[in-house]
């Protein structure tokens, strides 16, 4: 065991830190007030995200073939605790780096690795995530987005819901039954769709979370190239799985928190008085919450940095890391009293963004679901 | 970074497993506790092979210290691991005659460990004293909450040798990651009791651990257990730097409140009872978190090791710990 970061890692931590100290603007906290969805957030990433790539600092921990430079795990989990953190400069581009290329790299054919990820890697195109729908949320193998062969094409007809970035999106990560007659987690299939293509709409689901945050996206009658479908036909199931093993703990919602904590921590000391003794108390609390995020989140880098397969140890660091944040905002806001409430202040952009964290990529219950069976062995209901 | 058990950790494991199959347990411990005893033979035992050395040895350190402590606090042993494997040795670079009971002046009250201690060790702001007791030199205490305890009598707590300057500082930092560790090694204990009793007992014509109202609370009971243990392991192997010890020790005191509340409340009337290895756990968890003053008090000493906030020794206790984290390695 070794709790310290290697020479390169420490260094790599602290090349980004340089970069992002002069590369965000002054007021960035403002820009980034409404979420990575935003439209001046996407914009921003347009040129910030290439500009990462061009410094070697968008995908370093992919292989060397697609752009990276086969750095360890552990810079792909610094980049996102600093990027993240700081609000998420790469707009929604942080899910490409995160679970989207892993997912080519894992299961794409040649011509789409040559077609996707070197765009990736440029920092140039935004992937929205089509999983939920209208009657499948939690239990999203109830989906019925149906993928129809027609020729060499797929026909897909249905409506994805909660689709955040839809609105920028160039591609979508796009999950659908591509057997009529099959059920539950069999005869689904992922396809790579284009969102220019003809039959899609994207409408905003108006939220209380953020500008342009939801959205639905409606499939009529769009013909999908068949090279558009990664990995094997019925097979999407596995494909999602893999990618939800590194989306869980992709965005690492502790250190967004911890960030907010210090934050409010200074604000609390420039205030004049010294806090109280409760008032201590409370942000150190909010601090071990964080930590625990940090520690649990850190095990599962650990075992992708080895090689092994990802374990419930995922669903562990993601409750612990949903905790943290909501945890820290709710005392943001207590602590700040009735300043948080108007839009855009300190408290209501961290409380705003952290409101989703029990219900995005899988409610806490379904991860309590899954750590049960898998990490605790208790017998399903 | 790396969280897999390297070849000497595991040897050590193996080591302390075996030793506590042998002197440990939790049917022992029920009896012990009865007593109000410290447990002489594993003390004398874990002193034998070697383990008090093991913080200071050179080829391990704290980390391998903190280990051992949560190990003996799995297996339910009631020794002082916390204080001779752990903080005495990581603070002082020396063990001490146990067993060590320590004492911190500003937090008055029942002592663990105290009636039966070879040596006492007193804190009092940022000094520490140690004084050499006799036997039954401080009575028992009777207490419910499953260690030996006694209450300090005033003519020791001015007595004994000064440890020079800073040590009060540096005990409590090392007592608050092994605090840290025994929190986390009982709880696990309180979980598993819990978990094999509910896979077990059939209710309503099913297990009562197939119900998804009692998986959720077991699943969060145990997201808090592997948080708590992975934090005390880290600020160990960090030296018990002053913020991330107090950070461990503020995580694991929380949590042993919630962890202590569910098993109970999931393990049904059983787990009040004497032959049920529950108690055993769940009681000391309750003497483990309102040690050192509690969760808040290490809450305060994280907020003000991070943010120097109100006390103005932020700065001084980085520098502690970064000298403290190379002399740990």
């Amino acid at each position: 065991m070794e709790f310290d970061w290697s020479p390169e890692d420490a260094a790599f931590r602290r090349a980004l830190a340089a970069f992002l100290e002069q590369a965000l603007p002054p007021d960035w906290d403002e820009l980034a007030k409404d979420g990575p969805g935003s439209a001046v957030q996407a914009a921003f990433a347009r040129d910030f995200c290439p500009a990462l790539a061009e410094r070697g600092l968008l995908v370093p921990h992919w292989p060397a073939a697609y752009g990276g430079r086969d750095a360890s795990p552990w810079q792909h989990a610094i980049l996102g605790e600093e990027l993240w953190s700081r609000g998420e400069p790469r707009g929604p581009q942080y899910m490409n780096v995160n679970w989207i290329g892993p997912a080519l790299m894992r299961f794409g054919s040649e011509a789409q690795k040559n077609a996707h990820l070197p765009r990736i890697a440029r920092g140039e195109v935004f992937w929205c995530q089509g999983f939920s729908e209208p009657d499948a949320g939690s239990d999203l193998l109830a989906l019925r987005t149906l993928a129809v062969r027609d020729g060499s094409d797929y026909v897909v007809n249905g409506s994805k819901l909660w689709t955040s970035y839809a609105n920028h999106a160039d591609f979508c990560f796009l999950l659908a039954r591509s057997d009529p007659a099959s059920r539950r987690q069999r005869g689904l299939s992922v396809l790579l769709v284009p969102m220019d293509l003809p039959g899609i709409e994207v409408r905003e689901v108006p939220s209380v979370v953020g500008e342009r945050y939801f959205h639905e996206v409606v499939f009529r009658d769009v013909r999908v190239p068949e090279g558009a479908r990664l990995g094997a036909e019925g097979e999407g199931w596995e494909v999602v799985g893999y990618a939800l093993q590194y989306e869980r703990v992709g965005a690492p919602r502790y250190a967004r928190a911890a960030r907010t904590l210090d934050r409010l921590a200074e604000r609390l000391a420039a205030a004049g008085a010294p806090p109280s003794d409760e008032v201590l108390a409370r942000i150190g609390e909010a601090r071990a919450l964080c930590e625990a995020g940090r520690v649990l989140s850190y095990r599962v880098v650990d075992r992708r940095a080895r090689g092994e397969p990802p374990s419930a140890d995922t669903n562990v660091a993601r409750v612990a890391g949903t905790f943290a944040e909501q945890w820290v905002a709710d005392l943001a806001l207590e602590l700040g009293g009735p300043e948080g409430l108007e839009a855009g202040s300190f408290a209501d952009a961290q409380f705003r963004m952290a409101m989703t964290a029990g219900v995005a990529v899988g409610a806490t219950e379904v991860q309590l679901d899954l750590i049960a069976s898998r990490f605790l062995g208790l017998p399903r209901e | 970074m790396d969280f897999e058990l390297g070849e000497e950790q595991r040897a050590i494991g193996e080591a302390v497993a075996a030793l506590l199959a042998k002197h440990a347990g939790w049917e022992r411990a029920a009896t012990l506790a009865r007593e109000g005893a410290c447990d002489f033979a594993l003390d004398r035992a874990l002193g034998d092979a070697g383990f008090l050395e093991v913080a200071t040895s050179g080829e391990t350190g704290l980390l391998e210290a903190a280990l051992v402590v949560e190990a003996v606090a799995h297996a339910a042993g009631a020794v002082a691991a916390g204080a001779s494997v752990l903080a005495v040795p990581a603070a002082l670079g020396r063990a001490l005659p146990g067993p060590v009971a320590l004492v911190d002046l500003a937090h008055p009250g029942p002592v663990r460990f105290a009636s039966d201690a070879g040596t006492l060790v007193v804190l009092e702001g940022d000094a520490a004293r140690t004084v050499p007791l006799a036997s039954g030199a401080i009575p028992r205490l009777e207490t419910p909450y499953g260690y030996p305890m006694g209450r300090l009598p005033e003519r020791l707590a001015r007595g004994g040798d000064d440890l020079g300057s800073g040590a009060g500082a540096r005990l409590r930092d090392a007592w608050r990651a092994a605090l840290a560790a025994e929190l986390a090694g009982t709880m696990r204990g309180a979980l598993e009791a819990t978990l094999g009793y509910l896979k077990e007992r059939r209710q309503f014509g099913r297990p009562l651990a197939s119900f998804q109202a009692v998986q959720h609370r077991l699943a969060a009971c145990a997201v808090q257990v592997e948080a708590a243990r992975w934090l005390a392991f880290e600020a160990a192997a960090q030296g018990a730097p002053a913020e991330g010890a107090a950070v461990a020790a503020t995580y694991a005191a929380g949590a042993a409140k919630r962890v202590f509340a569910e098993t109970h409340q999931l393990s049904g009337a059983i787990g009040y009872t004497r032959e049920h290895p529950l108690h055993v756990f769940s009681m000391r968890l309750q003497a483990l978190r309102l040690e050192l003053g509690g969760a808040a008090e290490h809450a305060r000493a994280a907020a003000r090791a991070r943010w120097g906030a109100g006390s103005g020794t932020s700065e001084e206790g980085m520098r502690d710990a970064a000298a403290r984290q190379a002399a740990a390695r």
